[in-house]
């Protein structure tokens, strides 16, 4: 079966820096997949590739086996990939009914929103908030009302920029709950994380990327007892 | 009927509710009865006012709503003018002509938009540039009207006349059934504009509180979030800009036949801020803000231009300086959401954000 | 052969002059600030006019037109301190502000100053090349416009202002928390460009009759070449003014002035399209 994304010895460069180098990997489809790595491994950079934010500078990446390097962003979510970005994004000064019909109506008929959005909005625990703007939320619920735009474009791929970031230990493991129920549905996410204790709670596969290249990729239990990875995180100051 | 109403509501429009429309009825009543209540002179005056506030709905819809502002909309109004002019007196025409005429003269603009606009959004010129390109237009195009005053610069028999302006169009001509062609003046032009005003205010209501308008407001919010929800940003600005430029010029058009004449300075300083002043200081987030608020400034201005067409060019700039610093968002869509809070019914369609 | 040589030389000359000299004001105010100065033409009447005022007078020229840049510099640092600075974090609104005054202004002096006044000359005479002749005078526009170059070049790379006048358009928080105080910044800065734009007004007043709406001469000049050059004054504003120079010149002397003037734009909109950052965006992206 041919993995839903693939990249194929993508590089990145910023003038003189190699932010991304000769990085090849296979999401396959179903499961949760974390991009791990200290700062500056190149995980956000190579995210910006698999969206479409940033061109490679070469390679290529292949979603459901079609070739989309030269796509922009919009086009690979019509596509199906589904984007939560780093920094939680949504219309602050529009209310949180109105950011997820903003998001549902990508693929719902008119009449259908209102229902759908009530399903989220009870999934997301946001109910209460409905009719205030996005922009006063807390930043977890934030994150969660972002989480339920990518879900409302009904994607096969859902990408998460740290989506714990900001959040409560609390906060942190209900994103994770919501993500493996997610995945129990048949959702294939790929998240790329630096906090451990939630890689640990969703993933089985991770890849670690260090200095821009892939530094090791695998079972999560295999990589962590891996002395070498363990050596990139302390050596560069504990994460997480 | 139901479904109808029902679109006209919604999140981006204050005003949704009984109340709101109650007096919305009152006041269409009252202007449909203007006319047997008022001399022709002030009759045709209101119709003169009412045409400009077409504009601002247009610039209220592309700034207010979709967050690309122009400070050349008059660049619009101008061509469409000029194109009227052109079109209706190489074909001199007259009855229903005059209305293709029209039609005519609101693609040619509508395509100069088009075209500009593809440079610039895909350009990805952004907030202030994009501004500022749009005023060096207008500015642009009035310098060069303005130095069309030799015999050669004349499309057909339609002279250009420099910085005179064109003259000699027909004004607007209406068919009826079984009758004569209606020359559009006094109070049929007052019910013709009365009647576009309407259907267009309805029309942009529906189409703000549409799909379409959900996307527009989202783009002004976050062009990428809205990017990264699988829209394709840069076709929804350029429509929104078409479209808004479309209403500057159908402005044009009207005020051309109105007054058989059209001039450069219809696109030059001090014109070119007016659209800019009447939208800001009325509110340009929302429509029915930008309406009101519109016509009166426009009323107020004509009646101190009267003394003195300086003075008034002060107070207008005294009212967006005044509007910037104290009310941002604007002074009527400021009073409407005052309004909307006390009526305790109208709130749940109403936004409750703060504006930026 | 020669003489059509210069003869073109000085055309561009006296266009480069122009644009640099209308916009260099503009482009400070726009690079450190984000915010594009609407009442940018005023400056440049205020300029003009006091320039006239002094040397009618009895003031020699040249001090003339250093009170009239100064003047205006002067009154750009009033409406900063009153207006402009509770708007830096909503740049729209502080270009909405400064149309407001542009527009109060020009009506305003149309009022206390009438509609037209004699001009003063054009100084220094002229020379002839070939079966040409020129003025001097231009060819002390274009030496300025260099200066003004050479001028920002110093101001910037080798003063304590300009060393934190460059950490503030970088990034103002940063340079904030490192002790630069941004608000005397921009006032400076602000003060700085309505003073450049002074000093345009007032070295092409000898050039022109007086009319209160004159600045609009400047104004699609100077926004134009702003827009190309792109928010870095220091690396955009020459090369703008070079390209645009180059369209212009070579348009007005096969077209006219008009077909020079929707040319420049036309170029403006193409290049746009291709540079989104301006000249000076793409010059940074390249030494990335």
């Amino acid at each position: 079966m041919t993995p839903i994304l693939q990249t194929e010895r993508l590089h990145k460069r910023f003038g003189g820096l190699a932010a991304v180098a000769d990085v090849s990997i296979d999401i396959a489809a179903g499961e949760i997949h974390c991009l791990i790595g200290p700062n500056g491994a190149g995980k956000s950079t190579l995210f910006r590739l698999v969206t479409g934010t940033y061109p490679p500078t070469s390679g290529e990446v292949l979603f459901k086996g079609e070739n989309v390097t030269q796509r922009k962003p919009y086009e690979r979510v019509t596509r199906g990939m589904s984007i939560k970005l780093q920094v939680p994004s949504v219309f602050r000064e529009l209310p949180v009914n109105q950011n997820l019909d903003i998001a549902l109506q990508r693929k719902l008929p008119t009449a259908a929103v209102p229902r759908e959005r009530a399903r989220l909005l009870g999934l997301l625990q946001l109910e209460d908030e409905a009719h205030r703007p996005a922009g006063i939320l807390s930043h977890g619920q934030q994150q969660w009302l972002e989480i339920g735009m990518a879900l409302a474009l009904e994607p096969s791929l859902l990408l998460l920029d740290e989506p714990t970031a900001g959040m409560s230990p609390q906060e942190t493991e209900r994103t994770g709950e919501l993500i493996k129920r997610l995945n129990a549905q048949g959702m294939t996410v790929l998240v790329v994380e630096h906090d451990m204790t939630f890689v640990r709670q969703i993933a089985l596969r991770v890849t670690v990327l260090h200095l821009g290249r892939v530094f090791a990729q695998g079972n999560i239990e295999q990589v962590i007892a891996d002395p070498r990875v363990e050596e990139i995180y302390l050596g560069k100051g504990h994460v997480g | 009927m139901r479904g109808f109403f029902g679109s006209l509501n919604g999140p981006q429009t204050l005003g949704n509710g009984r109340s709101f429309w109650t007096c919305f009825a009152a006041a269409l009543v009252v202007a449909l009865v203007y006319p047997g209540f008022s001399d022709p002179y002030s009759v045709g005056n209101v119709a003169y006012l009412l045409i400009f506030t077409l504009m601002a709905l247009g610039l209220s819809l592309m700034w207010g709503y979709t967050g690309m502002f122009s400070f050349g909309q008059t660049a619009f109004f101008g061509v469409a003018g000029y194109s009227y002019g052109v079109l209706a007196i190489n074909l001199d025409a007259s009855g229903a002509m005059t209305l293709f005429c029209l039609l005519g003269a609101i693609a040619v603009a509508a395509l100069f938009a088009a075209l500009l606009g593809y440079f610039l959004i895909w350009g990805r010129v952004s907030g202030v540039f994009f501004g500022i390109v749009t005023f060096a237009t207008t500015l642009a195009l009035a310098a060069f009207f303005g130095q069309t005053a030799g015999p050669e610069w004349a499309i057909g028999t339609a002279r250009f006349n420099g910085f005179n302006g064109m003259i000699g169009m027909p004004p607007l001509m209406l068919p009826w059934v079984g009758e004569e062609d209606i020359v559009l003046e006094g109070n049929a032009l007052y019910y013709f504009v009365l009647a576009l005003v309407l259907a267009i205010y309805l029309g942009l209501r529906a189409l703000v509180n549409s799909r379409f308008g959900n996307v527009l407001v989202s783009i002004r919010e976050d062009p990428l979030r809205a990017e990264l929800l699988g829209y394709d940003v840069r076709k929804y600005q350029l429509a929104s800009f078409v479209i808004g430029s479309s209403l500057a010029a159908l402005s044009g058009v009207l005020y051309t036949a109105w007054g058989q004449f059209i001039p450069p300075a219809s696109m030059g300083l001090p014109a070119a801020a007016m659209p800019i002043i009447w939208v800001a200081f009325s509110g340009r987030q929302d429509l029915t803000a930008t309406l009101a608020g519109t016509f009166l400034l426009l009323l107020a201005f004509q009646t101190i231009t009267v003394y003195s067409q300086q003075y008034a060019l002060i107070l207008m700039g005294f009212v967006l300086l005044v509007t910037v610093l104290l009310v941002p968002a604007g002074f009527i869509i400021g009073i409407g959401r005052l309004l909307a809070g006390f009526a305790g019914r109208d709130r749940a369609g109403t936004r409750q954000d703060v504006p930026a | 052969m020669f003489a059509e040589i210069f003869s073109i030389l000085y055309q561009f000359a006296d266009v480069f002059a122009f644009l640099i000299l209308a916009a260099a004001g503009l482009a400070i105010i726009f690079g450190m600030m984000g915010i594009i100065n609407m009442a940018h033409g005023e400056f440049i009447t205020c300029g003009i006019y006091v320039t006239v005022i002094c040397v009618q007078q009895g003031m020699p020229l040249p001090l003339a037109q250093a009170i009239g840049a100064l003047s205006a510099g002067l009154v750009g640092i009033a409406l900063e301190r009153t207006i402009i600075r509770h708007l830096y974090h909503r740049p729209l609104d502080s270009i909405l502000a400064t149309w407001g005054i542009s527009l109060m202004v020009t009506q305003g002096m149309l009022l206390l100053l009438g509609s037209s006044w004699r001009g003063i000359g054009t100084p220094l005479g002229s020379f002839q090349v070939g079966d040409y002749t020129f003025s001097t005078y231009r060819l002390v526009l274009f030496g300025a416009a260099i200066g003004v170059l050479a001028g920002l070049y110093l101001v910037f790379m080798r003063t304590g202002y300009g060393i934190m006048a460059r950490a503030t358009m970088q990034n103002a928080e940063m340079a904030q928390a490192l002790g630069v105080r941004t608000q005397h910044m921009y006032a400076a800065s602000f003060g700085m460009g309505a003073a450049l734009a002074g000093l345009c007004g007032a070295l092409y007043a000898p050039t022109m009759t007086l009319i209160p709406t004159m600045g609009i001469t400047f104004i699609i000049e100077s926004f134009v070449t702003v827009v190309v050059g792109g928010a870095n004054v220091l690396l955009g504003t020459a090369p703008a003014g070079i390209l645009l120079a180059v369209v212009r010149t070579a348009l007005n002397a096969w077209y006219g002035q008009i077909a020079g003037q929707i040319g420049l734009l036309i170029a403006v909109i193409v290049v746009i399209r291709l540079l989104p950052e301006g000249v000076s965006g793409w010059l940074s992206r390249r030494e990335r």
